[in-house]
């Protein structure tokens, strides 16, 4: 109580001396920080000192096992925590000063009972700060030193566009059949005719296969007509069993670009393909192809990007639903929450601090604890994201709308009666226009969060974007999850200009 | 004639608010009620309309007890007196307009308050009262953008709304600046003379007393301690006055009447 009136520092109130001498308070808080503080009478502040003290202790101990959990012994186990975290040096040196900080207020408060060292307090912020330090594991260097790492990532989420929109492709695939080996009772296959269409020529069509043991394969002269002009065009082979392989020389794919005239040639050695051992035929036709993979058409919007677009759609109508269903239970619930209308009789009592403590108990549990429940109930998707915003709301609506209740203003109320009118009239003019603008008010605002929140909510299966964000980060999709976070930045934004002009015209 | 008879009034907290308070009132009375904070002034004007039902006693209005109605009848009664605030309890939200047009809702069916109608009847009616307190340019703005002279201007025109032969006003005039207490009053006072309503006011200045009262009552403690005709009251003292009213009496206070006169030349 007159610790108000100590902080003055004012002569008649003047602390009564020390039970001990000087020195010997030192000495108490040297072997028991606090002790001597609590000797030199300032009872509350030794002990106070004291349980500081303990606690810093207690956490410095923590942190050194944790450094190194397989150490026993303290000289062990300080050096090995010393040598794996620099930082526990500091703490270790601002940890001893603190101690002997004690000692020296002690002194200080034992010798000059008019004064309150404020110094002390000071050093155990200190040594509490930087404690948090290390158990936040705050790395500045690490993260300035790996910035750049993530800046490809960072750089897809910042302007993911690229991925909004895309082309229909068409393959052009051209074949020239081959036969292997050349057949001696028969001709090999006819080679291609050059046309207006893509096409490959031969001059070979018949050869043979490299060996395992290096001999070669024969070598084709291969020539491509008609391609689109600058594309890549991939050489590939399909053996009898249809199985497609790409065409490697000199321990490379064969990619080649036909030039304006959609012109390419090149001389390629026939690949080294088991055949299975059921193959007993003398010769087998293999398809030497071309194929080259070109956008064609106007550009579209991608189906990530519509993807992104209709779950968005989806989380604001969760939002939506959720604070509409939040709304019809709210209303009736409020009524019983405000207590203007429920202290008439203790039975209402009883009743208003019932639903007062469930509506708390309701808001105290995170949406996303009450989505992980709901998707456990209903399964993934929209719906389990209704029911956990829908809980929330209650609660939380519930509380907003009933202290605007309680805040109605009775003058008007008993006005309106005296002019004769009846109850629902004033119901009407005088109760309704005065919750009204705070209802309409707390229900944009709640609509603002649940979508807001509906995202959050997604991230643990209650659908919307929020559930396809994770799933373009899972697979490493920074493009997708990049227009995501652009639409959620944009929807918010918007929504929160919205809810703000339609509050302003209303309270 | 209004003739109150041993009206007692004990809240349920046990507080005895009116102890046989016996008087009446013939009609075109402007009465004023004086007496301290908390001698029973707004417990008796309210046991007038029944906002609060009185304990004992009997309050005849030509003839009809008012404390012994119920339901419709009280209605109907309560339509025809007018009551002012000392807060003017304006739906601060509402527009001015549908704050004077509520002094109607008596005479609306509740059909037609559901959808938020007045008849055209009505809607004129609130534009002439309007127009007679000087704030038809005020008409379309929420209540809670008017200065409180204004505010009271339209809690005078909702009860004019409403037709009454009598007004109650729970000290009308408390919270304003002396200058637009006088020009409240003056309303009062014109509706007295010009429509002959009765008027029941209670007030806390001397000077207002004297000014405005054809007839005064002192309350103290729930009992009639002072009754006085207008020459009684003109007659009276500051040393009187203070004497039914203890020390917080006081007068408005002088070098007003110039104001005033700016005041009525700027309402004329
Ligand atoms: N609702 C109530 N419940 C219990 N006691 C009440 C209630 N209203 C008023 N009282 C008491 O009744 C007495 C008379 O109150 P009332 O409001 O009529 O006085 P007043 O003369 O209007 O005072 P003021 O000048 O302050 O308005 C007071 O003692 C008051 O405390
Ligand atoms: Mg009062």
């Amino acid at each position: 109580m007159n610790d108000k009136m100590n902080l003055n520092h004012k002569a008649e109130n003047i602390r009564k001396p020390s039970w001990v001498p000087v020195p010997l308070a030192a000495l108490f808080s040297l072997i028991i920080p606090g002790l001597g503080q609590i000797f030199a009478r300032s009872i509350r502040r030794g002990i106070l000192l004291f349980f500081s003290y303990a606690t810093i202790l207690g956490l410095l101990v923590w942190r050194f096992i944790l450094a190194a959990p397989r150490d026993e012994g303290f000289a062990d186990i300080v050096k090995k925590g010393w040598h794996l975290d620099p930082f526990l040096i500091i703490i270790t040196i601002l940890f001893i000063l603190l101690h002997l900080w004690i000692v020296y207020d002690a002194y200080l408060l034992a010798k000059h009972r008019d004064r309150t060292p404020l110094s002390v307090f000071f050093v155990i912020l200190v040594v509490f700060f930087a404690l948090g330090w290390q158990i936040g594991q705050i790395d500045l260097v690490n993260m300035v030193t790996q910035a750049d790492e993530a800046l490809p990532a960072l750089s897809r989420i910042a302007w993911p566009w690229i991925k909004a929109i895309e082309y229909d492709e068409d393959e052009i695939r051209a074949v020239a059949n081959i036969e292997v080996p050349c057949p001696e009772d028969h001709d090999p296959p006819a080679a291609n005719e050059v046309g207006n269409d893509p096409v490959i020529v031969t001059d070979l069509t018949c050869g043979i296969l490299k060996e395992q043991d290096g001999t070669l394969g024969t070598i084709l002269r291969l020539e491509g007509h008609n391609f689109i002009p600058g594309v890549d065009v991939n050489i590939m082979w399909a053996d009898p069993i249809n199985n497609e392989f790409r065409q490697r020389q000199g321990g490379e794919y064969v990619i080649l670009i036909p030039d304006e005239n959609g012109y390419f040639e090149f001389d390629i050695e026939m690949p080294y393909r088991l055949l299975p051992p059921s193959a007993n035929e003398p010769t087998y036709i293999w398809e030497l192809f071309a194929l080259q993979i070109a956008a064609v058409g106007d550009a579209h919007l991608s189906q990530d990007f519509i993807l992104v677009v209709e779950k968005m759609i989806e989380t604001i109508f969760i939002g939506m639903m959720a604070t509409f269903f939040g709304v019809i239970f709210a209303l009736p619930v409020s009524f019983f929450a405000a207590r203007n209308l429920m202290s008439a009789s203790p039975v209402t009592l009883v009743i208003y601090y019932l639903v007062r403590g469930v509506l708390n108990i309701i808001r105290s549990i995170e949406p996303i604890i009450w989505a992980i429940s709901a998707v456990i109930v209903v399964g993934l998707g929209p719906f389990a994201g209704i029911l956990a915003l829908v809980f929330h709301s209650i609660a939380a609506l519930g509380k907003l709308y009933s202290e605007a209740i309680e805040s109605i203003d009775p003058g008007p109320i008993e006005a309106i009666h005296a002019t004769g009118a009846n109850w629902v009239q004033t119901v009407i003019y005088a109760v309704i226009p005065q919750i009204i603008p705070p209802f309409v008010s707390f229900t944009i605002y709640r609509w603002d969060i649940n979508v807001r929140m509906s995202t959050i909510i997604g991230l643990v299966g209650g659908g919307g974007i929020g559930f396809l964000l994770v799933q373009f980060i899972r697979i490493l999709d920074y493009r997708s999850a990049g227009m995501c976070v652009w639409f959620i930045a944009i929807t918010v934004a918007i929504l929160d200009y919205v809810s703000a002009e339609i509050r302003a015209r209303f309270v | 004639m209004l003739e109150i008879r041993n009206l007692t009034k004990v809240y349920d907290d046990g507080t005895v608010a009116l102890k046989n308070v016996s008087f009446g009132v013939p009609d075109g009375e402007f009465l004023v009620v004086i007496g301290l904070s908390g001698s029973g002034k707004s417990t008796l004007l309210r046991c007038i309309n029944r906002l609060i039902d009185p304990t004992e006693g009997e309050i005849l209005w030509d003839g009809v007890d008012l404390a012994q109605l119920k339901g419709e009848e009280l209605r109907m009664t309560r339509r025809k007196i007018g009551m002012i605030f000392q807060h003017f309890n304006l739906v601060k939200r509402s527009q001015v307009l549908t704050n004077v047009l509520s002094g109607r809702l008596g005479y609306t069916s509740t059909r037609r308050s559901l959808v938020g109608r007045f008849s055209k009847e009505d809607i004129d009616k609130a534009w002439v009262a309007l127009k007679r307190l000087g704030i038809e340019d005020q008409a379309l703005k929420r209540a809670d953008e008017l200065s409180g002279g204004q505010q009271q201007r339209v809690g005078v025109a909702r009860a004019l709304m409403q037709e009454p032969s009598m007004i109650l006003a729970d000290e009308p005039v408390a919270s304003l600046d002396p200058v637009l207490a006088h020009s409240i009053l003056q309303y009062l006072e014109m509706l007295n003379q010009e429509d002959k309503m009765t008027i029941i006011c209670s007030l806390h200045y001397l000077d207002l007393v004297q000014r405005y009262s054809t007839r005064v009552i002192g309350l103290r403690d729930g009992e009639i301690v002072y009754e006085g005709s207008r020459a009684d009251i003109q007659a009276m003292s500051d040393e009187e006055f203070k004497d039914i009213y203890g020390e917080e009496a006081e007068r408005v206070g002088s070098g007003l009447e110039g104001a005033l006169k700016v005041d009525e030349g700027g309402a004329a």
